[in-house]
């Protein structure tokens, strides 16, 4: 028997994606992003975010179908992001996915975006990727997690107290003028720079922080120091601040992700999410991780952002390990906590 | 005789029936302003049980609060590509079933508002718009789409673009103050 098709869709945010996959085989990865119609608002609106996926959500799953080379009728399994994430554009998602799966008589798995973000790494590498620390930074969320079976148990071990790192990169990106979204502003402003110019915080690595919550992120401190220092600065050199404030979001992300897998002697790590793609994030990463003899795997930057193949990948894992698909009918969960891997 | 899925998802409730020319196969209605979501698939899982599989799908385009509106087009949308099978946009308002030569009616816009439509014999004569309760005069309000009515509609509409009849509310940043 060949393996099982699935198609996944994610709406969480501002892409409207769609992925398809045959077993751990990327058959199709479709992203229509409205990112560009909320550039001029400095941030993602919900509804201008919403209405872009109900347009684009019947051209995205006809082109991914197209690309794979299967008729719609092949796909075995449906998988969606039900959650977390803003739930207007969540449900769009949940509700096309119920459409379809009910349409094709096949089951529907609603998992979580978070999950599916580290199961997207098994779509370019070969071993199985838990156990293992996952590191998720995007725009909108900033967790440390241990992963003892992708499909069923996920434990957090840490998450942002403030901002996620992805929006610190959009905020101090706007006081700076790069534009939105900021992290590949600033990733790219940073080439110009020195990372060691300026000596910007790096939030909650007091030894008390060490202490009390090894594992939780701060970034609103450094968000501060580097608005001050732009201030008392008029003619601050941009590439200078760019590298500087990357370099000390990086430091502490890796910092606390190494420590975990010290902590919990795991030698592996995942890193996933948007910020995943950024270039700086990557290198040093290697170095430590390689220099710390932990086996580190980050997805291909196209993998990294909010795509439908990380749904699909997921949905792929949950079919392969016989896990029963949840309830058919369900509200797309804002909320969603990342130790539920699936409804 | 075609087999109809209609959808309407325009106001608090979730309607869902399965009609046969002037046949109510099936019907049924979740209320929930917030639940359609879980309520449509469960109701079109339910119709299915019990009905032979629709040769379209009629789904109502609104005005109406748009998260749910969405969940109602979505999934009609999906399901009919799913099927193959052609789904055809109403508006909402049309589908409310008054038996009367001249009325208005309105679905609840929430922010003190209501989407409204004037109609005369049996036509829309004003509308659809959003307004004050005030601006409008006398309505009817608290009805809800006839599924059988937002079928019958299908051969002369054929409304593609949902009615949100309100812009997304956002200020761009350069214009903040």
């Amino acid at each position: 028997m060949s393996e099982p098709i699935v198609l996944g869709i994610e709406t969480s945010c501002d892409e409207t994606a769609i992925g398809i996959v045959r077993g751990r085989k990327l058959l199709a990865n479709v992203i229509a992003s409205s990112v560009d119609e909320h550039a001029r608002f400095g941030g993602v609106v919900p509804e201008i975010a919403s209405r872009a996926h109900l347009e684009a959500m019947l051209p995205s799953i006809e082109k991914a179908v197209r690309d794979a080379g299967i008729s719609l009728k092949d796909v075995d399994a449906v998988a969606v992001t039900a959650g977390p994430g803003l739930v207007g554009a969540l449900l769009v998602g949940v509700a096309s996915a119920s459409g379809l799966a009910l349409g094709l008589g096949k089951p529907l798995y609603g998992v979580n975006h978070l999950a599916a973000h580290i199961s997207v790494d098994y779509l370019t590498h070969d071993l199985p990727t838990d156990p293992t620390i996952a590191l998720l930074v995007s725009g909108g969320h900033s967790s440390l997690l241990q992963v003892n079976d992708i499909t069923s148990s996920i434990t957090k071990l840490g998450a942002t107290m403030d901002d996620a790192a992805g929006e610190a990169f959009d905020k101090i990106a706007r006081v700076m003028g790069l534009g939105f979204p900021g992290g590949p502003a600033i990733d790219k402003s940073a080439q110009s720079g020195s990372p060691t110019a300026i000596d910007f915080p790096r939030g909650l690595t007091t030894s008390n922080d060490w202490a009390t919550r090894p594992y939780d992120f701060s970034f609103s401190g450094l968000k501060t120091a580097v608005a001050r220092y732009l201030e008392s600065t008029p003619n601050y050199a941009k590439g200078d601040v760019a590298a500087s404030f990357q370099e000390s979001i990086i430091d502490v992300l890796l910092q606390k992700s190494l420590a975990a897998c010290k902590a919990t002697g795991i030698d592996s790590l995942v890193i996933a999410g948007g910020v995943a793609a950024n270039s700086r994030l990557r290198y040093l990463a290697e170095q430590r991780c390689e220099s710390a003899g932990v086996r580190l795997r980050i997805p291909s930057p196209a993998l990294c952002t909010d795509n439908g193949a990380m749904v699909a990948a997921l949905g792929s894992l949950m079919v392969a390990a016989g896990r029963k698909p949840g309830p058919q009918a369900f509200d797309a969960d804002s909320a969603l906590q990342v130790e539920r891997v699936a409804l | 005789m075609t087999i109809s899925l209609a959808i309407d998802t325009a106001t608090s409730r979730t309607i869902v029936g399965i009609i046969e020319g002037d046949k109510v196969l099936f019907e049924a209605f979740h209320e929930g302003a917030t639940e359609h979501g879980f309520a449509i698939t469960e109701l079109v899982t339910k119709a299915l049980e019990i009905c032979p599989k629709p040769d379209q799908v009629v789904v109502g385009m609104g005005p109406g609060p748009f998260t749910g509106l969405r969940v109602g087009i979505t999934f009609a949308h999906s399901f009919a590509l799913a099927c193959e099978i052609p789904v055809i946009g109403v508006c909402s308002l049309d589908a409310i079933d008054i038996k009367e030569s001249e009325y208005t009616v309105a679905i609840d816009a929430r922010r003190k508002e209501i989407y409204w439509a004037k109609y005369k014999d049996g036509l829309r004569i004003s509308g659809p718009a959003v307004n004050k309760p005030a601006e409008v005069g006398n309505f009817i309000i608290d009805q809800y789409p006839d599924l059988k009515k937002l079928v019958a509609l299908s051969t002369s509409q054929n409304i593609t673009e949902p009615m949100y009849l309100r812009r997304p509310d956002a200020v761009p940043t350069a214009e903040r103050t």
